[in-house]
């Protein structure tokens, strides 16, 4: 069975709900790796310059997300309406041909319908255009996720003593990193897949 | 639509939906439940038709189409279940629990795919993932054919339009004041519930369940000592008023 469009664009949303709290988690990584840099003086300046970029990123990402999940609600909500009005639609096609002796009184309605089922599909697939290019955004989000937490390793291995600690929190971003990006994988494979 | 888990043991989830601040004007505010289960989960109540889209894009942050495996219906109204003929077209292998009653009159909100379960008059239990739902009768309250849903693990009762009261969306979760809180249920439990040896009836069953939370299908939810103070006022309550 093919998925209608509103389950796509709900399910679009609840991925990007998700990305978003994993940002979330982001946002709390790099300010415990702050405040461990601070702590751990000198021998961290490097480290604690990377937590406002991860800190940055974060916000980003959590702005974003919330904006994809809010674009992708306002689509699904188009999609049941289309849904909706192309049942109607067919019905009215369908007394059309019937030929009705007071046929003609329906004129007026069957075609603000006809019209309201042109506008609904219309917002939709620019809403699907609009949707495709805000997850190649988030790709670079994503790119310099993987930057950062190259270079927090690299960072890491420069502590010292808090050394253990840092690579923990390294280890962190990356795996949000990759979570947030599978939600971004998951969101396009859903925006490609063939729809009713 | 606001989402806000109930009650949480493991995979075992009741979520309550509702108190959505983008509903239309007009439209009565009502609470929507899903319980999950190892790969399934059950919608209680699903609503109406306009409230479809806000509803799916919430219950998915929780559950793929694919496993929400049941919905239950408790009566034939518009706010339960006009949005039918929409999850219908949503979810792939559901099916749908409700009173045997209702069934030809339910069929008219359109339903293809899903498949109608008839709950018998005497109610039904059912297995969800790893949990037992219980189909209790509660028929005449207010529907001639009506059921509530008790989740014995959980300690919840799905009470339908019973303790139900139309609250506005800044209400809080559970009731704060019930002495207050009878104030406002009053009216509506008088008109809306026909028969005072039905509620009877179903008062004496419900003291002999463990309840933890009494949750409407409209208003706040019921806590605790607040469920015997409930069932004592009621117990009280003339209902079926409008005739005369
Ligand atoms: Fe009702
Ligand atoms: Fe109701």
């Amino acid at each position: 069975m093919a998925t209608p469009i509103f389950v796509t664009a709900a399910s679009i949303a609840a991925e990007l709900h998700q990305a978003m709290l994993e940002a979330k988690g982001l946002a709390l990584t790099a300010k415990n790796a702050r405040a461990l840099a601070v702590r751990a003086g000198s021998k961290t300046v490097g480290f604690k310059a990377i937590t406002h970029f991860i800190d940055e990123l974060a916000s980003d990402i959590i702005r974003q997300s919330q904006y994809i999940n809010g674009v992708s609600e306002k689509l699904s909500q188009h999609a049941v309406s289309l849904w909706r009005s192309d049942t109607a639609a067919r019905k009215f096609e369908w007394l059309e041909s019937q030929k009705l002796p007071h046929g003609d009184s329906l004129y007026d309605a069957m075609h603000n319908c006809y019209s309201e089922r042109e506008k609904l599909s219309l917002m939709l697939s620019r809403g699907l255009r609009e949707l495709e290019a805000q997850l190649e955004e988030g790709d670079k989000h994503i790119r310099t996720a993987n930057l950062i937490a190259t270079s927090s390793k690299v960072e890491a291995s420069s502590a010292g003593d808090f050394r253990a600690q840092l690579e923990v929190i390294a280890q962190n971003i990356t795996t949000t990193a990759n979570q947030i990006r599978q939600h971004l994988t998951n969101a396009r494979r859903l925006l490609n897949q063939k729809h009713s | 639509m606001q989402a806000t888990v109930i009650y949480e043991d493991g995979d075992h989830r009741w979520i309550m939906f509702g108190r959505d601040p983008n509903k239309s004007e007009g439209i009565i505010d009502t609470n929507q439940y899903l319980i999950q289960s190892g790969d399934q989960a059950i919608l209680l109540d699903p609503g109406g038709i306009e409230l479809f889209a806000p509803m799916l894009s919430a219950v998915l942050k929780f559950v793929p189409t694919e496993k929400i495996t049941h919905l239950f219906a408790s009566h034939q109204d518009p706010d339960i279940i006009s949005s039918l003929g929409l999850w219908d077209q949503a979810l792939p292998n559901a099916k749908l629990y409700s009173p045997w009653l209702w069934e030809s009159f339910i069929r008219h909100f359109g339903m293809e795919r899903i498949e109608f379960c008839a709950i018998p008059d005497e109610g039904q239990t059912i297995s969800l993932g790893r949990i037992q739902l219980q189909f209790m009768p509660a028929h005449y309250l207010h529907s001639p054919g009506n059921f509530h849903v008790y989740d014995p693990k959980a300690k919840i009762l799905m009470s339908g339009e019973i303790g139900g009261y139309i609250e506005n969306n800044e209400a809080s979760l559970y009731v704060d004041n019930m002495t207050s809180h009878m104030q406002k249920m009053r009216k509506f439990h008088q008109r809306w519930l026909p028969s005072n040896e039905a509620k009877q009836d179903w008062i004496r069953r419900v003291r002999q369940l463990d309840v933890d939370i009494m949750a409407p299908q409209h208003g706040c939810l019921f806590q605790n000592q607040q469920v015997s103070e409930f069932l004592n006022w009621l117990e009280e309550l003339p209902v079926g008023i409008a005739v005369r």
